[in-house]
């Protein structure tokens, strides 16, 4: 199917539901060379010029470390959501930031504008997600992964004499790693993890149905240029500092907001029947109110249930039964704390802050 | 007896139609239950409604989207295959055989001859 100008499989020969079940119980590997990739040059200036759009201390950032932000307009709305990573290659220091291929045109002209000599590396670089409680042990069997390498570390290593970007990252609420891999030597290492049976070949289906269990926003669902990462409920993803720092976008907005009561929350939710939630339905109070919509729903396989994330009117007392549009009847939902499966990282200690 | 089952037709909606006595069974095709993907649910249709052809009648859910079965010809539906209600995926498993959906009893034979064989259904399919 065509997913940001990408032709891209939902799903390989198994199915969805089997992909989904082997990436929860072993490991999966997702081809996600769509998305951006770039590289910065640590440089005062440019770091200070992102400062605009990025609300993190991006000096201060430690190396070998990824950091889950946004970039952000004027309003504070969400621009993009990426993986910000301090990483040296061949002795210079760079940023390297992996971005969604929907926003590509949007985070290049910012990325262009700061640091002009900013490097895209997605057409030399494949970009490749293993995902799982197995995928340390499949990876290791070809790529050296120090013991102590924890989620959101990133590092360099080698895989037949060139160099590869590793971090212990992912999208799935499980485990893993993504890797960026030369072009030249992708075929041949991802055939290599193949050769363990107990992996396979996910597509973009099952990536969603985890990223939804795991409760993690996408963008274009729970993600747009009208809402802020605090309306999002990504508000811990926020440097507290850069709030006060009239350099960052939207900084008034995001300080008042965390402040102040929101108009709208967001929240998870369970199907009582058989029927699928889907992104776009409506939700109702019981006395036939609109109160709010859904951004993401899927069969969740680990539920056997139609799960979803939505936004609903923050004055809407949740112990009040909801109601969801589903072809023309009221069906009842209930709330579910987000996630509906519990993360599974590997960490010591916290990953942020 | 005298039974007459006749072949099986398909529709441009991927749906496949058996006659026997004047009974159809229709189902979805294999290759709609492959392009579905993983099916979690079906809101099957109400026995003893009258339906038209192309009426929307009922509705299969997948982990991919919601697809409505259209009925192939006018009649009458006299019998659901109750048990997909506790198991749709037996339509992913053997979509032209158990995982019928329902039963009509038809009104005009003309317009089951109309229906695709199945070497024209193929041909339809590699367009």
């Amino acid at each position: 199917m065509p997913f940001a100008g990408f032709n891209m499989p939902i799903n390989y020969k198994t199915g969805i539901i089997n992909e989904h079940k082997n990436v929860r119980n072993h490991s999966g590997i997702f081809d996600v060379s769509h998305m951006g990739q770039i590289l910065i040059e640590n440089n005062e200036s440019y770091l200070h010029k992102l400062e605009k759009y990025i609300p993190l201390q991006l000096k201060k950032l430690i190396k070998n470390r990824s950091h889950y932000s946004f970039l952000l307009n004027k309003d504070g709305g969400v621009i993009d959501d990426l993986i910000i990573s301090n990483i040296d290659i061949k002795e210079n220091s760079y940023l390297y930031i992996v971005y969604n291929a929907s926003r590509k045109k949007e985070d290049e002209e910012i990325f262009i504008s700061c640091a002009p000599n900013a490097e895209k590396i997605y057409n030399k670089n494949c970009l490749f997600a293993i995902q799982g409680p197995d995928s340390i042990n499949v990876l290791k069997n070809i790529i050296d992964i120090p013991n102590n390498m924890n989620f959101f570390d990133i590092l360099i290593s080698k895989y037949n004499n060139n160099e590869i970007i590793v971090s212990r990252s992912g999208y799935t609420g499980e485990d893993g790693f993504e890797l960026s891999i030369p072009n030249e030597i992708a075929e041949n290492l991802i055939t290599n993890l193949l050769k363990n049976e107990n992996t396979m070949l996910c597509g973009l289906g099952s990536r969603d149905s985890l990223r939804l269990e795991a409760g993690l926003s996408l963008y274009g669902h729970e993600l747009n240029e009208k809402i802020t990462p605090i309306e999002a409920g990504l508000s811990w993803a926020l440097d507290k500092e850069r709030l006060e720092d009239e350099n960052l976008n939207g900084n008034k907005v995001l300080s008042d907001q965390l402040k102040n009561k929101l108009s709208n929350k967001k929240i998870g939710l369970i199907s009582t029947s058989k029927s699928m939630l889907r992104d776009g339905m409506t939700l109702f109070d019981n006395n036939n109110n609109e109160i709010g919509k859904i951004t993401s729903g899927c069969f969740s396989p680990n539920l056997k249930k139609s799960i979803a994330i939505g936004y609903i009117i923050s004055e809407f007392n949740t112990d009040n039964p909801i109601f969801c549009e589903i072809r023309k009847k009221l069906e009842l939902v209930k709330i579910n704390n987000l996630p509906f499966v519990k993360k599974n990282y590997k960490k010591n200690g916290s990953v942020y802050e | 007896m005298g039974a007459y089952m006749s072949e099986k037709k398909y529709t441009k909606d991927h749906e496949w139609v058996s006659i026997e006595n004047e009974i159809a069974t229709i189902g979805i095709s294999n290759h709609a239950q492959e392009s579905l993907g993983d099916i979690v649910f079906i809101e099957l249709p109400s026995v003893g409604n009258s339906v038209k052809a192309k009426d929307e009648i009922c509705v299969v859910e997948s982990v991919k989207a919601a697809s409505d079965i259209y009925a192939p010809i006018d009649g009458e539906i006299i019998e659901v295959n109750n048990n997909l209600e506790n198991d749709a995926a037996i339509i992913n498993q053997d979509a032209e055989n158990e995982g019928w959906i329902f039963k009509m009893k038809i009104s005009d034979s003309n317009q089951y001859s109309e229906l695709m064989s199945e070497d024209e259904y193929k041909q339809f399919l590699e367009q």
